[in-house]
């Protein structure tokens, strides 16, 4: 098993548990977003971080664009106000979302040159779906981000 | 400009961003809406019924969540059938 392997392994496993405490049936880019956020030390994570999106603020982001894209449609999640369900322990399955993510991650390089920030490109390059929407009502430019990353895997500490 | 004066979104986008934003919105809803009737003391054949699912699926969807969470669940016999 490589570093990438295990990286990639944590980076899934803690996607998952977001996507649990979500109380989502599946795994979806925007977990695997969260994840990559809160992954202390890693490239993706500093990039993340340098942009000022800590877990926190993909968080409230990813908050922002479901509130707004229900608002749309004239509803409100604020306005039922049933207790928080029982999570059970059946586990998420790969959603569709964070496997093109990954699909696209592992398009961008050879398996042996895959690092972190391949898999933050994965997420990053969705042209549609929630995580654009969250980046930019965040106020994010994600083209620029993106390139960030790019700059980031050029550098020569990668 | 606004969307939310408009009942129809007229960005595609938004459209199916709310679409995707409703269906998560209606899960989280059916968790704590079957939770709390479970809680209640409703059957499985109500809850089914009520939802206009079969029994087997709200079963199978919620059923382990709820025993793990402690939930008395009403026996079989008292179910109508």
């Amino acid at each position: 098993m490589s570093a990438f392997d295990r990286y990639l392994h944590a980076v899934l496993v803690r996607a998952t548990h977001e996507a649990h405490e979500d109380g989502s049936a599946t795994t979806d880019a925007h977990h695997l977003l969260l994840s990559l956020a809160a992954d202390q030390g890693s490239t993706a994570q500093r990039v993340l971080a340098a942009a000022g999106l800590d877990r926190a603020a993909v968080r409230a982001a990813l908050d922002r664009e479901f509130e707004h894209s229900l608002s749309v449609v004239g509803v409100s999640a604020a306005a039922y106000d049933l207790p928080r369900p029982s999570r059970g322990d059946r586990q998420p399955k790969l959603g569709a979302s964070a496997r093109l993510a990954l699909e696209r991650s592992f398009a961008t390089a050879r398996k042996k040159d895959l690092r972190s920030s391949h898999l933050l490109l994965g997420v990053l390059e969705a042209q549609v779906g929630t995580v654009p929407r969250a980046l930019a009502l965040a106020g994010i430019d994600r083209a620029e981000l993106a390139d960030r990353v790019r700059q980031a895997l050029d550098s020569p500490d990668q | 400009m606004s969307g939310a004066e408009n009942p129809l979104p007229h960005d595609p986008a938004d459209a199916l961003a709310a679409v995707a934003a409703l269906r998560r919105l209606a899960d989280q809803l059916e968790d704590a809406a079957v939770e709390q009737a479970m809680r209640a003391g409703w059957s499985w054949p109500q809850v089914s019924e009520a939802l206009g699912v079969t029994r087997q699926a709200v079963h199978k969807k919620h059923a382990k969540r709820l025993i793990a969470a402690g939930v008395q669940l009403r026996r079989r016999g008292n179910e109508r059938v």
